[in-house]
């Protein structure tokens, strides 16, 4: 009797031990905030009549503008995607994303990411005027979605993002004016996605893949079609 | 105890016949196990492990899946032999109690011929390894020789592959469309950390070094859609690290390379 | 006039206690205190740039390293030597910690028996630790797309549980009873060199706040392997990691010198080679490759500890380094390390079957030749990490040789247990229960390791969680069972007290069942592709994950209750006798709890210790015999002539 009670006790406090540390480690890092795409309408596509959903989105050179907060949080100097990383969008529908950019930049380590990929006619718009590339070695971030494709529909969109330029005027919120991108992608069936951004900016680090790049709520977030 | 006494000058001149030891041992239960492990046993490494593989899609990933048969295959006997005894030994031998038993067991201290028999039969094992080992990878002259193959650039990027196609106007894609039937050899390379090129149900694996290339080289021989992951853990969305790779008739791997994006240099 | 006197009279009665006896809590203080010092001066002076991050934080880990040394006492003994007056007979017995009773567990104390125990709170502490982070994993793979934690947060987890069941393994068997079992096993006083022994043990506690310190400063992206270029770019956690494994490689250094020279030089007179005990060959042939090994993983940190605080380009493809450079050194201390943690446990279960069999040891010579052959083909296999690296093709061949060469010895150690257990009367108690579960475990490990050992398969399976599968079946299935039975060997001799049989037998076999559901459902999703260390799977691998997970909780269970038996019994199991078990080898003869000093007269031994059934009279040819060593306890002697009588 003794050594059940002592058993199942020890038992308890090891599922307790688990699911605290569980919960302290799963609010490790700051919950990112939701953004859901608005629904208005439907559109016109090569597959037909779908809804119409809208994203906007913004990239800042630092990370009081986003959901880091006015403060910054804990890394205030790291660029940063805004107004939240998790993103979520309809199924079987066209989603336009608007991304306002307003960080410099410099070259692409990989051209292949200089190019629009994946959005419908494989254009995006910048600052009005459709491109299917941009100038590979003037690039501020990109906006790239990918996935587990297996068991979930694929899904590759990937829109380079210029770089604003480095006398571009001051807007009164302190940032430079910004390039705004437009372009629109057809989402499959329900699936979970991630996003990312696949130019270097995390500088001062290997590859300049550290920092804001390898970190979930800066230049990284996910994507749910549903 | 007094069976240890009666019999340990087994060789004394003048005694009753006395038995060899061996057969003193329960050779025949031991057998029995041994054959009903192997019964059980042969069937799961016919089928389970290849099946578990799923269907390949080159010969060189049939060639992976005959060879795991195989080596399970000759694993069973061993495997059974060693749980044979242990099972045996639990139930046969077993002593209980909470005072240590008499030490009336035969103190056998080794057996020549046992352990040369052993050591010779897993050189033998090994040495068939080795052998299946070094045929299996013996590049298949019949893939050389099937004219120039269809180079593909693969880069390796956190976190996420890019293909490109030099022999067809630098066409870029991300995912791979291959020709059915046609060799293929991929020049693998990172920009950043390493990652590892993964075409599952084709058996195909090489690391992405940055600063390296490296080579491996396929015939697709099944039209359908296969899985590339990344296989070395690279960072924040390892996971993530995946795409398809498409095996399609060569008319429409033609047509589709046409329509993919030209590199921008 | 009045201190004289006193000190006068103090001479006169007994030594005066002159060595400070520092404690764990003098250690912490010392240690932050120090810690905070080279945080405030390094991140006045070091703070700029692109690496004062790191410089910080290596800086104040050192610190609080160094601080944490001095503060237990672990410098007392080089500190009066450079004064000029060294440690005086009195005062070494003050450091072993005599007549100080339970307050010398928490201090830099000499005793092996000491150590010894303190190693094994240490390691079973750090499984505590390491088990949990595994229920995390499990806990995020139970489902696909599950994001219970962040991959950020699991790749952390994953990385940490690595390196916690690593150190914790490789210390398991030769830090508890290679430090208080081994020095009596071969009639000795106490080991070669008692200050750096606790000073090993101290290091490794120095070295786990450190390691625990990396889930503050941003985690680990890497994984345990820590392959560069990755981990240039990783946060200042793997500041915090790399200065641990420098800690561990120099404790485990410390250690190994230290208890290969004590069975190098101290074994009792007449104990030779061949009548030297199994277990002393396996943990010294392992903590001697661990000599030979880990300055390989710590010479791989300190080059990435200068790539990253100073900016050097070792592992920087791009700037004239390589990738495989650190891929090379960390695999010649990775494949010796596997066998650094399996010999031990493997040679404690070879030590206790024919204790539990009532036989002799089948073939002496064939343990002590597979332990051999193990290590020496071990640091000739590392490149079968690296088949498909595409470093030397080339080379493939011939490791595909060396490494599958390692079976024939793995499988005369396999032929010594089976031969032991033949016609034996093996006595069903909790120890002999690590030989079986031994024997079912590593058969499996072995055959699935040899599969990745042939290139072409490996091509299918390097990187997917069948490695995964394989490794935990040696390093779980084979190792840590050998401990859990070495250690409920050894636990009366250890504790005084019985190991509570009926629950260690209930926790011991649901361990074992949780374990095999666990990695044989990993088996099948990595036969299937599913690539190891990711956070998320696609749904086609739901099934065999879930069954991974739900072995994973029972294995947690067993563990749990396991766990309990021997707290539980340590503090209230029965009082154990002095050879509970009828063991022949010397730590059995001496009485328990184990005086100060071990032996009162040492032991003179004239044959090896595993004559079960050899003992009676009326054997024809007289098997050679040891004459019992003059010891106190009479408990030994009966059962030494026990069998024939
Ligand atoms: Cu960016
Ligand atoms: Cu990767
Ligand atoms: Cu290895």
């Amino acid at each position: 009797m003794r050594a059940f009670v002592g058993v199942a006790g020890t038992l308890l406090g090891g599922a307790v031990a688990v699911a605290l540390a569980g919960t302290v480690l799963a609010h490790a890092t700051t919950a990112p905030h939701q953004l859901r795409a608005q629904v208005s309408g439907t559109a016109s596509t090569p597959q037909g009549e779908l809804p119409h959903a809208f994203l906007e989105l913004d990239t800042w050179p630092d990370s009081m503008a986003g959901e880091h907060g006015p403060s910054g949080g804990s890394h205030p100097d790291w660029v940063s995607y805004g107004p939240a990383s998790s993103l979520s969008v309809p199924a079987h529908s066209l989603v336009t994303v608007t991304i306002r950019q307003y960080d410099t930049g410099g070259e692409l380590n990989n051209d292949f990411f200089g190019t629009v990929r994946g959005t419908v006619d494989g254009t995006a718009t910048v600052d009005g005027r459709a491109v299917t590339q941009v100038d590979p070695t003037e690039v501020g971030h990109t906006f790239t979605i990918h996935a587990i494709p297996s068991s979930q529909d694929p899904l590759f969109v990937s829109v380079p993002l210029p770089a604003v330029a480095d006398d571009a005027p001051v807007l009164d919120n302190g940032y430079p004016a910004p390039h705004v991108i437009t372009f629109s992608f057809i989402t499959g069936g329900p699936g979970s996605y991630v996003w990312q951004c696949e130019y270097p900016c995390g500088d001062g680090t290997y590859a300049n893949f550290g920092g804001p790049m390898s970190a979930q709520g800066y230049m990284e977030g996910t994507l749910t079609v549903g | 105890m007094t069976d240890t006494l009666t019999t340990a000058p087994a060789d004394a001149p003048g005694g009753p016949p006395t038995v060899p030891a061996w057969k003193r041992a329960p050779i025949a239960p031991i057998l029995g196990i041994f054959v009903v492990l192997c019964a059980l046993l042969t069937p799961f490494a016919l089928f389970v492990p290849a099946h578990l593989m799923g269907d390949a899609a080159s010969a060189h990933m049939r060639g992976i899946e005959s060879t795991v048969t195989a080596f399970s295959l000759a694993s069973v006997p061993v495997a059974a032999l060693v749980w044979a005894v242990t099972i045996y030994s639990i139930i046969g031998w077993r002593h209980r109690g909470s005072e240590p038993p008499a030490e009336e067991a035969p103190p056998l201290r080794g057996n020549t011929v046992v352990q040369v028999v052993w050591l010779v039969l897993s050189s033998v094992l090994c040495l068939f390894l080795l052998i299946w080992g070094l045929a299996v990878l013996r590049p298949t002259p019949s893939a050389a020789s099937a004219g120039q193959p269809l180079m593909v650039e693969v880069t390796g990027q956190q976190w996420t592959w890019s293909f490109g196609y030099p022999d067809n106007g630098n066409a870029t894609a991300d995912r791979l469309v291959l020709p059915v039937n046609q060799p293929v050899q991929f020049r693998v390379t990172s920009k950043d950390v390493i990652h590892s090129f993964w075409i599952v149900q084709m058996g195909v694996k090489v690391d992405a070094n940055p600063g390296e290339t490296t080579l491996a080289s396929v015939t697709p021989d099944r039209i359908g859609t296969f899985d590339i992951r990344c296989a070395e853990l690279c960072g924040l969305y390892h996971a993530y690290m995946q795409t398809t790779v498409q095996v399609v008739s060569a008319d429409q791997f033609a047509s589709w390379v046409q329509a993919q994006p030209r590199a921008t240099s | 006039m009045v201190d004289t006197a006193v000190a006068e009279t103090a001479i006169g009665r007994e030594p005066r206690r002159r060595v400070p006896r520092l404690n764990v809590l003098t250690g912490v203080v010392c240690g932050l205190i120090l810690a905070g010092a080279g945080w405030g001066v390094s991140s006045w002076l070091l703070s700029a740039g692109d690496y004062g991050a790191d410089r910080v934080v290596s800086i104040t880990m050192v610190c609080w390293a160094v601080g944490f040394l001095v503060g237990v006492g672990a410098l007392a003994g080089p500190i009066r030597w450079l004064l000029g007056r060294d440690l005086s007979v009195a005062d070494e017995h003050v450091l072993a910690g005599k007549d100080q009773g339970v307050g010398r567990y928490f201090r830099f104390t000499t005793d092996h028996k000491v150590v010894g125990v303190q190693y094994l709170v240490l390691s079973m502490t750090l499984f505590g630790v390491g088990g949990l982070l595994a229920m995390l994993i499990r806990t995020q793979l139970i489902r696909p797309g599950a994001r219970f934690v962040s991959p950020q947060t699991y790749n952390t987890i994953v990385g940490m549980h690595g390196i916690i069941m690593i150190i914790g393994t490789i210390i398991m068997v030769s830090g508890p009873f290679g430090n208080f079992i081994l020095p009596i096993m071969i009639g000795a006083r106490d080991m070669a060199f008692p200050r750096l022994n606790a000073l090993s043990f101290w290091l490794i506690c120095a070295a786990v706040p450190v390691l625990l310190a990396t889930f503050f400063f941003g985690g680990i992206p890497t994984g345990w392997s820590v392959y560069a270029p990755l981990s240039d770019q990783a946060p200042a956690g793997m500041d915090c990691f790399l200065i641990t494994i420098i800690i561990f490689a120099i404790s485990s250094g410390i250690a190994g010198v230290n208890i290969t020279t004590t069975a190098v030089k101290m074994r009792a007179r007449g104990m030779t080679w061949t009548r030297t005990p199994i277990f002393v060959f396996g943990t010294v042939s392992s903590v001697a490759l661990g000599v030979i090994a880990f300055p390989m993983f710590m010479a791989a940190m300190v080059l990435e500890g200068l790539n990253r605080t100073t900016g050097t380009v070792f592992y920087d493809a791009a700037h004239g380094g390589s990738a495989w450079l650190y891929a090379h050194l960390f695999w010649l201390m990775g494949h010796p390390e596997v066998y650094v943690i399996l010999l031990p446990a493997f040679a404690a279960v070879l030590e206790l079957t024919p204790v539990f069999a009532r036989k002799p040891l089948f073939s002496f010579l064939g343990a002590v030749t597979g332990i051999a052959g193990i290590i020496g083909l071990s640091m000739f296999v590392w490149a079968h990490h690296m088949f498909i690296s595409g470093w030397a093709p080339a080379l493939d061949g011939p490791f595909m040789l060396t490494t599958e060469l390692i079976s024939i010895p793995t499988g005369l150690l396999i032929l010594v247990l089976l031969g032991t257990l033949w016609r034996g009367t093996v006595w069903m108690r909790l120890p002999v229960m690590a030989t079986f579960a031994m024997l079912w475990n590593f058969i499996i490990g072995g055959i699935t390791g040899i599969y990745l050992s042939d290139v072409p398969v490996d091509q299918a399976m390097h990187g997917s969680m069948f490695v995964t599968a394989h490794f935990h079946f040696t390093l779980m299935g084979g190792a840590l069972t050998g401990f859990a039975g070495a250690l409920a060997y050894w636990f009366p001799k250890m504790t005084g007290r019985m190991l509570d049989e009926r629950l260690g037998m209930i926790g011991f076999w649901i361990i074992q069942i949780g374990f095999n559901v666990t990695f044989l459902g990993m088996f099948a999703v990595g036969l299937a592709g599913q690539p190891r260390r990711v956070a998320d799977y696609p749904s086609l691998f739901a099934t065999g994950n879930l069954v991974s997970s739900i072995g994973a909780y029972i294995i947690g269970s067993g563990a749990l209750i396991y766990l309990y038996a021997v707290v539980h019994s340590w503090r209230h199991g029965r009082r154990a006798p002095g050879n509970p078990w009828g063991a022949k080898t010397l730590e059995w003869q001496v009485p328990t709890p184990v005086p100060l000093e071990n032996f009162t007269v040492l032991p003179v031994v004239t044959s090896d210790f595993y004559g079960y059934g050899e003992g009676g009279s009326a054997a024809p040819t007289p098997a050679p015999r040891r004459i019992a060593a003059p010891v106190p306890s009479g408990a030994a002697a009966t059962t030494q002539e026990g069998g024939t009588a």
